[in-house]
């Protein structure tokens, strides 16, 4: 497959240039020193805080030239050590940071995933059957508005009904709590209230795209064939006319976990959620160069990862793309961040 | 388009994907006017909705100093004669704000007694503001880049997709948190970043428009008659560019008032001013949404009507003007 592996050849390119460009820029804005050693990397004229600063220099690396330094970061960085945090003590290593930060917004992010593609079936389902009549028209609505929300304005309205007003869903969320069970005190019922704030958004989204492609599906001869045949209604829809619908809602799904991302930092902030959504805002305002770096580069990695992989899944569940230029233009369902 | 074999299988409405949109919205029309284009030149209801509540908050965000409204800053403490519990004696007591809604206060107050109608106004200005410059700045800079990549071809346009995809593989929000916590928190600093975001989409929608325009006639005409490149790029070529850019730049509008918001939430939004993502953020503590849900949803409504107004109208532009294919996924 030499244009799969030209494809990968380029996706390491861009990462290489994404790394390059965060590094340079971070150290060109921000003064990493500062944050080490605090006001003393100011006082140059102390000789004691002078040794200070020679010392953190020669500790972090900070004293050879910027390409080296990046060099330096990309080898450890490829073998899995993603160098230690630039605060006073360093202490815990980057990628232990990640390790214990990452899996609980996956976590976040798989739940919210989970409850956008189990609403936005039905609801498409349902939509494109009655397309055009009554149903279609408020559901339409119903689509457009849920994807001008923005995710922090979700949270607030999603807190206020269901944490505040109804007091039935747990707005507090423990990391050490077990994940898979159905009391307050398990992570699962937790990252409720957050997966909604997360997942509505998305659902309404999908539907908009699902529906379109549904309502082509619903014209085609086969359906006419299996309604003919006297095939039940719910039968035609989820086992005849869904399936070759879903092909475009693949890749959204994967271009929406880029989405995601952005929205779960808000989420993360509002419901207190320790992932590393919010473990790459504390390190920004910290100007805490590695953490930021390494979210950096998971996020895009995992990004330019999720669509690749949705192109190469779009070919193998519809041969018929397999030929064609798979980068045609998709419609645009939704713009975010 | 086979709306003639169409059948009515239970209730299953047939009708052709791409014409989906356009017919929700004319079916109730004379069913003899068969021709779909003479159809697809309305902009239904819901568009001149969108454009007042946009004309109305604009007019107000850029009138309001002249506008009789309460002063957003000032505190409005009400006071009520209530008997003093040591003297016994009927006194003047200030009440604990927040204040409800009432004649006085239209919309109610937060809980330094500041009117909310005024401060949702007052952020409409700052809102607004990174909104109109963050998609000023995406067109003009991915508008010329887009342009000349499409017009010229060859290794500048290799070059310029290349900044594209460099940009485009950011993780857009982290990348606006980290130059802002890096450089400064101004009004046009954030919009500045925010437009870095719309430079992509944008130029990549002028440069595929301005490749498929540079191969008509009209601009092969001004070419054998001998006009200059930059004349051809603004008088042939720019005209027809533009409409489909600013539909997206209504996008980039909606999303660039969002990106502020969220910027707010995490605490890095313009310094010193009122926006409705600081607003909102106000009102959100548990104790604030318990006594007075208004303060956060007030500024809800007014940045969730803009943002919707914004989606929904460059949504019907496309449909009116017909631009399809555009393309702003990150691929």
């Amino acid at each position: 497959m030499p244009k799969a592996v030209k494809r990968f050849i380029g996706l390491l390119g861009l990462l290489t240039i994404v790394s390059m460009v965060t590094f340079g820029a971070m150290n060109f804005l921000g003064d990493p020193l500062f944050n080490i050693l605090g006001p003393v990397a100011a006082d140059v004229d102390n000789p004691e805080s002078l040794a200070a600063i020679e010392e953190a220099k020669a500790q972090y690396h900070l004293d050879k030239s910027l390409p080296e330094r990046w060099a330096r970061w990309a080898w450890d960085f490829i073998r899995g050590d993603f160098g230690v945090q630039f605060s006073s003590s360093g202490q815990p290593p980057v990628s232990d940071l990640i390790k214990e930060r990452l899996p609980r917004t996956l976590e976040l992010m798989a739940v919210a995933q989970l409850i956008a593609v189990s609403l936005a079936i039905p609801w498409s389902v349902l939509a494109a059957s009655r397309a055009n009549r009554r149903t279609d028209k408020i559901s339409t609505i119903t689509a457009f508005a849920f994807v001008s929300i923005p995710s922090f304005a979700m949270a607030v309205i999603l807190f206020y009904f269901f944490s505040v007003q109804l007091d039935f869903l747990p707005d507090t969320y423990t990391a050490n709590d077990p994940f898979w069970g159905f009391s307050h005190d398990h992570r699962l019922i937790q990252l409720i209230l957050p997966g909604f704030t997360l997942g509505l958004g998305s659902a309404a989204a999908y539907q908009r795209l699902l529906r379109t492609d549904m309502i082509t599906t619903l014209q085609q001869d086969f359906i006419l064939m299996a309604k003919s045949k006297g095939v039940s209604k719910r039968r035609v829809l989820y086992s005849h006319a869904l399936r070759p619908s879903l092909f475009s809602l693949i890749t959204l799904l994967a271009i929406n976990i880029g989405f995601m991302i952005g929205g779960s930092l808000v989420v993360e902030q509002f419901f207190r959620i320790p992932g590393i959504g919010s473990a790459v805002v504390e390190a920004t305002l910290r100007e805490d160069f590695p953490v930021v770096l390494a979210v950096v580069m998971i996020v895009s990695a995992g990004f330019m990862v999720f669509n690749y992989l949705a192109d190469y899944l779009y070919t193998l569940v519809d041969p018929r793309v397999r030929h064609e230029d798979s980068s045609k233009p998709r419609k645009i369902t939704s713009m975010g961040m | 388009m086979n709306d003639e074999q169409a059948t009515d299988m239970d209730n299953i409405n047939t009708i052709d994907s791409e014409t989906a949109e356009v017919q929700e919205e004319t079916n109730d029309s004379n069913p003899l006017e068969v021709s779909e284009f003479a159809d697809k030149k309305t902009l239904g209801f819901g568009f001149w909705l969108a454009a007042f509540w946009l004309v109305l908050i604009s007019f107000l965000a850029v009138f309001s100093p002249m506008l009789p409204f309460k002063d957003s800053e000032k505190n409005y403490i009400a006071f009520e004669q209530k008997e003093n519990p040591i003297t016994g004696k009927m006194q003047e007591r200030p009440i604990q704000p927040p204040y409800a809604p009432s004649s006085e206060h239209w919309l109610g107050t937060d809980q330094d007694a500041r009117d909310i109608l005024s401060r949702s106004i007052e952020g409409a200005r700052i809102s607004l503001a990174v909104g109109a410059l963050t998609a000023l700045f995406g067109m003009v800079v991915g508008g010329t880049l887009g342009m000349i990549a499409g017009y010229f071809k060859g290794v500048l346009d290799k070059v310029v997709g290349a900044i594209f995809l460099v940009v485009l593989s950011f993780p857009g929000l982290i990348l606006a948190i980290l130059i802002v916590a890096l450089l400064d928190r101004s009004l046009l600093t954030i919009s500045v970043t925010l437009g870095i975001l719309g430079v992509a989409p944008i130029g990549r929608l002028a440069r595929a428009q301005t490749l498929s325009f540079s191969e008509r006639e009209f601009v092969m005409a001004a070419e054998t008659l001998g006009s200059k490149k930059s004349r051809i790029l603004i008088k042939e070529l720019l005209p027809n560019v533009l409409i489909p850019m600013s539909t997206l730049a209504m996008l980039v509008i909606a999303v660039a008032i969002v990106g502020e918001g969220t910027l707010a939430f995490l605490g890095l939004s313009v310094q010193g001013s009122a926006t409705w993502g600081k607003l909102i953020l106000t009102g959100s503590g548990l104790n604030t949404l318990e006594s007075s849900p208004w303060v956060a949803f007030v500024p809800m409504g007014f940045l969730f009507l803009t943002v919707a107004s914004f989606n929904y109208l460059s949504d019907r532009i496309r449909d009116y003007f017909d631009v399809r294919d555009i393309f702003v996924t990150r691929d």
